[in-house]
């Protein structure tokens, strides 16, 4: 049961976020991503070093690719934020280098395109309420794993209050384009779920918690468009709805997934953790996700194609990082092997599913890119390299937004050719006397 | 929490967190009984027998488009593309037809389904569709004995020179529905309606 917030109760416990991160910059060595060097800036606005030219952003970003980012980057929080929770409640030793990707680079890439898409004064609150609104997940996770009830109860209080702010600063920002009551509940539900899948997962419901998992990730992502629509000029809401936009969007959301789950799975198995079975039943309900986008595309056979070859590159992921945890190398070399057979029998299908749109050798170069990180980001878990693994596992989410970009692109150009040409002759004119007066 | 006790509360959180960034252990994982819940981990050789799914399960096709409010409750054929590149038109003037290159009903995509408003001597399946408000029910059964059921949302009419292929029949993951029909003047020369009329529906 959630508590009422009493006025002014909270202001204590929301200067810890801000307390900490004076303290935090203090330190020597400890300062957060966001505010290291160069190197280390939001991944959102790097260019994949190894990329190919296939999947390279726009130079110069419009207002619409900005939001489409925005959406990714509310994704990839729902996941980062859930993902630091489970690590609290695990107590896993790489919790600190979870909380510094979630709390760093994403919070401080979002609050960036906030500045660009709706202007600084609206960035500059958000950063520090979005940040808040984390440390308060943390501090329930936290408390979860304590078992302390108190604590537990304190938390839900501070989030029921955060809840209240966001969803009356979206609602204040887009000028009474999003009314108050569905922002706050926006906001509500997203909290809700990732709330909700920490209960199911310190209870050890992993199903439960995995299926809360999902769809925080796809309530969030789709959150951006809410806020985009609501934010932005009408001219650049309506450029979001096009169908291509929408498929830009739908795709990045179903591949950046299928990036943050793998990595997930792969995490379990490496740790030999007991959500592994749950977090492989989640990863197949994205496959056939994607199996039934392809379908919508390309029909039911080119559907079940895709579905194997994409079924054969998980499980090869799987297996090299089984074998990893088990110090296997002919088998983590059997893996490699395996998966660069696949990369280049995928390559070859959606070169031919997008009647050459798509190059092989790029398409092969791009998928041989997200199989290399995948198999860092294992060797890096398995190795305790907590911060390479949680920068690998960042980069790899945008990497895969940004390569469905490219395959929306192809996709929809492919079925556009092929669409019926002009309107459809559905009369005889038996009835024009009629249907003319209307 | 009582407020007096936050205070301490807060600065022992800080402390925490401070040791734990500069090296030390975090309190979570000195004190296991505080953490990580106990659970039997599975062995080795469970943890490599991970299976991606293998099998899919396509949408079945419409066979029949029910609109109570229309009074319209007709069978539904397949329809491919002319030899001009539009789209063919249903045989009958009282069955409706579906573009079977495109999206089943219900599955992720626009699904298009076509009925005649006339024949050469009286009304066809989609008369009334003009007069479709918002909100209008539109249900498909499927070959599977499944149903999709969906919602209108907007009516259009467009003249067919500009037909919005786009909006009708590109590819998007949203799993919805349009219903086409004719409208507007008829071009006695030509033989047909210069417009079309569109129902734009979502699921329900």
């Amino acid at each position: 049961m959630r508590h009422m917030p009493i006025p002014g109760h909270g202001r204590i416990w929301r200067a810890l976020p801000l307390l900490c991160a004076g303290l935090l910059l203090l330190l020597p060595g400890t300062a957060p991503a966001a505010h290291r060097g160069p190197s280390t800036a939001p991944a959102a606005h790097q260019e994949p070093s190894a990329a190919p030219a296939t999947h390279r952003a726009p130079a110069t970003p419009s207002a619409p690719d900005l939001a489409i980012q925005f959406e990714a980057l509310l994704g990839q929080h729902s996941v980062l934020a859930a993902d630091l929770m489970r690590s609290r409640i695990r107590g896993d030793d790489d919790f600190v280098q979870s909380a510094n990707a979630a709390l760093g680079k994403n919070t401080t890439a979002m609050t960036t395109l906030i500045g660009q898409l709706f202007g600084k004064p609206t960035a500059d609150k958000f950063g520090p309420m979005w940040s808040q609104h984390i440390v308060e997940l943390f501090a329930y996770a936290g408390a979860l794993a304590a078992h302390d009830a108190e604590a537990l109860d304190d938390a839900r209080a501070e989030l029921v209050e955060y809840e209240q702010e966001l969803g009356d600063f979206f609602a204040d920002a887009s000028k009474g384009r999003l009314p108050r009551s569905a922002a706050r509940a926006a906001v509500v539900q997203h909290v809700g779920h990732l709330t909700e899948q920490a209960d199911a997962y310190a209870a050890k419901d992993y199903p439960t918690a995995d299926s809360l998992y999902r769809m925080g990730y796809r309530h969030t992502y789709d959150l951006g468009l809410t806020l985009a629509n609501a934010l932005l000029p009408t001219g650049d809401a309506d450029t979001l709805k096009q169908p291509l936009w929408r498929l830009r969007s739908q795709l990045g959301k179903l591949l950046a997934e299928h990036a943050a789950l793998v990595e997930d799975l792969t995490r379990a198995a490496v740790t030999r953790s007991p959500d592994f079975a749950a977090s492989g039943q989640m990863i197949n309900g994205n496959t056939r996700d994607l199996a039934a986008a392809v379908d919508s595309l390309f029909g039911p056979a080119a559907a079940r194609q895709f579905q194997a070859l994409w079924g054969d590159h998980v499980e090869q992921l799987v297996a090299y990082a089984t074998a990893t945890a088990g110090g296997d190398q002919a088998k983590q070399a059997q893996a490699k092997a395996a998966l660069a057979g696949i990369e280049t029998r995928t390559a070859a299908f959606l070169n031919g599913a997008t009647g050459r749109r798509m190059s092989s050798a790029e398409l092969e170069a791009a998928l041989q890119q997200h199989d290399l990180m995948l198999l860092k980001h294992a060797d890096a878990y398995a190795a305790k390299d907590y911060a390479t693994a949680h920068d690998v596992a960042y980069d790899t989410y945008q990497e895969m937004f940004d390569l469905a970009r490219t395959m929306a692109d192809a996709f929809g150009a492919t079925v556009a050719a092929r669409l019926p040409k002009g309107g459809a002759q559905t009369g005889y004119g038996g009835m024009a006397a009629v249907v003319e007066q209307r | 929490m009582p407020s007096y006790a936050r205070g301490p509360v807060l600065a022992a959180l800080v402390l925490i967190l401070l040791a734990v960034l500069a090296g030390g252990p975090p309190a979570a994982v000195s004190a296991p009984a505080l953490s990580a819940p106990v659970a039997k981990v599975p062995s080795p050789e469970q943890q490599g027998t991970f299976r991606s799914a293998r099998t899919y399960d396509t949408v079945a096709e419409p066979v029949r488009l029910r609109i109570p409010a229309l009074d319209v409750d007709s069978k539904v054929q397949r329809l491919g593309l002319q030899r001009d590149g539009s789209i063919a038109v249903p045989a009958r003037t009282d069955v409706a037809g579906w573009y079977e290159n495109g999206p089943r009903p219900g599955q992720p995509g626009p699904a298009v389904i076509l009925g005649h408003v006339d024949s050469h001597t009286g009304p066809g399946i989609f008369i009334d569709l003009y007069r479709a408000k918002a909100g209008t029910t539109v249900r498909v059964d499927r070959a599977d004995g499944s149903v999709a059921t969906f919602k209108i949302t907007r009516i259009a009419r467009v003249p067919k020179v500009r037909f919005p292929t786009d909006l009708v029949y590109a590819p998007t993951l949203d799993p919805t529905l349009r219903l086409v029909t004719c409208g507007g003047s008829f071009d006695r020369a030509r033989g047909s309606y210069r417009d079309n009329v569109i129902a734009f529906a979502s699921p329900a």
